[in-house]
């Protein structure tokens, strides 16, 4: 293992200088490296707040830094810079600016829960990483993940219809995450159906793309659900303090 | 004023109930489940206690040693009350043995469970031999056998003490501190440190509790003098390589990884409410706390009351408490019982 404490060191602060003299020393060059202190400028105090008010943020609080969710987590076993308790403990103090250091690694949770049945205090660890994977999108620090368009996708076209088309929901897919709609295992599906030819599922296929179907009845669930999606998006982003605007 | 007392439980705080209405005078019937008076500290064993660093077998045994001399005592051991009735004054208690007691008052002084560490399978217990309780450390002192690997008798070079085993944990419906298990292992750390100077002891802690003066006479003397070290991160888990057992976790203070070997890991046992707490809260038509603890109705005035008038509790009955603690609520609910029965008396003539 490497000398641990130098992953604490941040690169930028570590200083040398090629001709520097410090009341008649010579503190020139490699032999006299300085390491700069880290600072914090400023807590965000709504941190804690903020993280909470989204879905699985909710227990944060309850956390008392014991590491369990560190020790179990699947990820940092593999990356030991994926230190959710950690995380949680920079949210409560509001230090933003270090969260945001580690904001290309947070979204790599991969819910397997391990923490969730660890956590003696029951913060559900994996839902705060989901939370905070949330805010880092919502604060525009990260572009939304390919994962969350298509589950934007799939619920659009729920509440739109109360049924889902495959095809569209694939063509949309790949248009929102800018690729191309010919993609080798997708020509290779089609070109299978058509040898096969499996007439009445061919048709039903073609009939849905056609006509999208819609669930009867379905206005009323519609606006419901829409109604109720908006009212969640706003108090998020009021609780963000993105404003209380429109939904994106 | 000729009725005794009736006191379940022949533990710390049930032989100070005893000894205490027996010095003033009073009659008490003591009624211990086990064949033996002593409690705790007695049946599994205690080395030396906190804060006095005596050994129990003289400190608790001299206790035993005294209700037993005393004429008032009506000692009933391997026996238990079966039923309850009456009114303050007048209680009619049945035994298991058939036989029925008169009581003007009860005082309960059932104690506590430990916490059983098969509940936490990732901490090794009964998996791997060399992990025990502070319980089982406490025995191994006691019998003057001296702290062992109970997997082949070596002595340990490296052990490991996990705090909060059975404490604090939501996932196991355990949310209280059992509020003596910092100290007690603080103290055994120091037991180990003097009997194996060469035998290095971490302590794996979420916060410490060695409340009030214990802060000294345990925590820092325990770093000061016996070199006893304290990390802050709670284990994920215990396994083995075959020869030694492994801990894993984090040092959550300098966000370091740990993998470590140890030769014996000692969990430091909480105190659960005494299992048959359900079965008492029924028998004595008394309520219970929300951990299931037997409720106190008033922690300033009336010492010791439980919700049912002339029934009282002290000691690890209400939670978890101390040994020095447990004996001061006894003479409490002592003095409780009897101001109330010579009120009544008074008001009755």
């Amino acid at each position: 293992m490497p000398i641990h404490e130098q992953s604490l060191i941040r690169p930028e602060n570590i200083k040398t200088h090629d001709k520097l003299e410090i009341d008649g020393i010579d503190v020139s060059g490699h032999w006299s490296t300085f390491i700069e202190s880290r600072v914090v400028t400023d807590y965000n105090e709504a941190l804690e707040d903020e993280i909470a008010a989204l879905p699985g943020g909710e227990y944060i609080h309850r956390c008392w830094q014991c590491g369990s969710c560190t020790n179990s987590c699947t990820v940092n076993a593999v990356n030991p810079d994926f230190n959710p308790r950690y995380w949680i403990y920079l949210i409560r103090t509001g230090m933003e600016s270090e969260l945001l250091r580690d904001k290309d690694i947070i979204w790599q949770c991969i819910s397997c829960n391990k923490c969730t049945y660890a956590c003696p205090r029951d913060v559900e660890p994996e839902g705060v990483m989901k939370a905070t994977a949330h805010w880092l999108e919502k604060k525009g620090h990260t572009p939304k993940s390919p994962s969350i368009i298509f589950d934007e996708l799939f619920a659009e076209q729920v509440i739109a219809r109360g049924k889902i088309e495959e095809s569209s929901i694939i063509r949309q897919f790949f248009k929102r995450t800018g690729q191309p709609l010919m993609q080798d295992w997708l020509v290779a599906m089609a070109r299978g159906l058509l040898m096969k030819l499996p007439v009445g599922l061919m048709r039903r296929m073609g009939l849905a793309v056609l006509f999208r179907p819609r669930t009867s009845g379905w206005s009323k669930a519609r606006a419901a659900l829409e109604e109720y999606v908006e009212e969640c998006e706003r108090e998020q982003r009021r609780a963000l303090g993105l404003g209380d605007g429109k939904p994106e | 004023m000729t009725e005794p007392v009736l006191v379940v439980g022949g533990g710390p705080a049930g032989l100070a109930a005893a000894q205490a209405l027996s010095g003033v005078g009073r009659k008490a019937v003591l009624v211990e489940k086990e064949d033996r008076l002593g409690g705790a500290p007695i049946l599994s064993g205690y080395a030396k206690l906190v804060p006095t660093g005596e050994w129990a077998r003289d400190a608790i045994g001299g206790m035993v040693g005294r209700v037993e001399g005393e004429a008032a005592i009506d000692i009933r051991t391997g026996c238990t009350v079966k039923e309850f009735a009456g009114e303050p004054g007048a209680f009619t208690a049945t035994l298991s043995d058939g036989a029925t007691v008169e009581a003007g008052a009860a005082i309960l002084c059932t104690g506590f469970t430990h916490f059983d560490s098969v509940n936490k399978p990732e901490w090794g217990f009964g998996t791997f031999p060399d992990v025990v309780t502070t319980t089982q450390v406490e025995q191994m002192i006691s019998s003057e056998r001296g702290v062992r690997c109970p997997s082949d008798g070596r002595k340990p070079k490296r052990v490991a003490i996990l705090l909060c085993v059975g404490s604090r944990d939501r996932q196991i419906g355990r949310e209280w501190c059992s509020k003596i298990c910092c100290t007690v292992s603080a103290n055994i750390a120091m037991e180990i440190r003097e009997e194996l100077p060469d035998c290095h002891v971490y302590i794996y802690y979420m916060d410490i509790r060695t409340f009030g003066l214990y802060e000294t006479t345990y925590y820092w003397r325990s770093q000061e003098e016996f070199k006893v070290k304290y990390i802050k991160a709670r284990i994920a888990e215990v396994t083995s390589d075959g020869e030694r057992l492994i801990v894993k976790g984090e040092d959550t203070l300098v966000k370091r990884p740990i993998t470590i070997p140890f030769d014996l890991v000692v969990h430091a046992i909480g105190m659960d409410p005494n299992v048959d707490n359900l079965l008492l809260s029924s028998i004595f038509d008394i309520e219970l706390e929300p951990h299931g603890n037997i409720a106190r109705q008033s922690a300033y005035g009336g010492m010791g009351r439980t919700s049912r008038p002339g029934v009282y509790v002290a000691g690890a009955a209400t939670g978890p408490e101390t040994i020095d603690d447990s004996i001061a609520q006894a003479n409490a609910a002592a003095i409780a019982a009897l101001s109330a029965a010579y009120s009544t008396a008074g008001k009755a003539a």
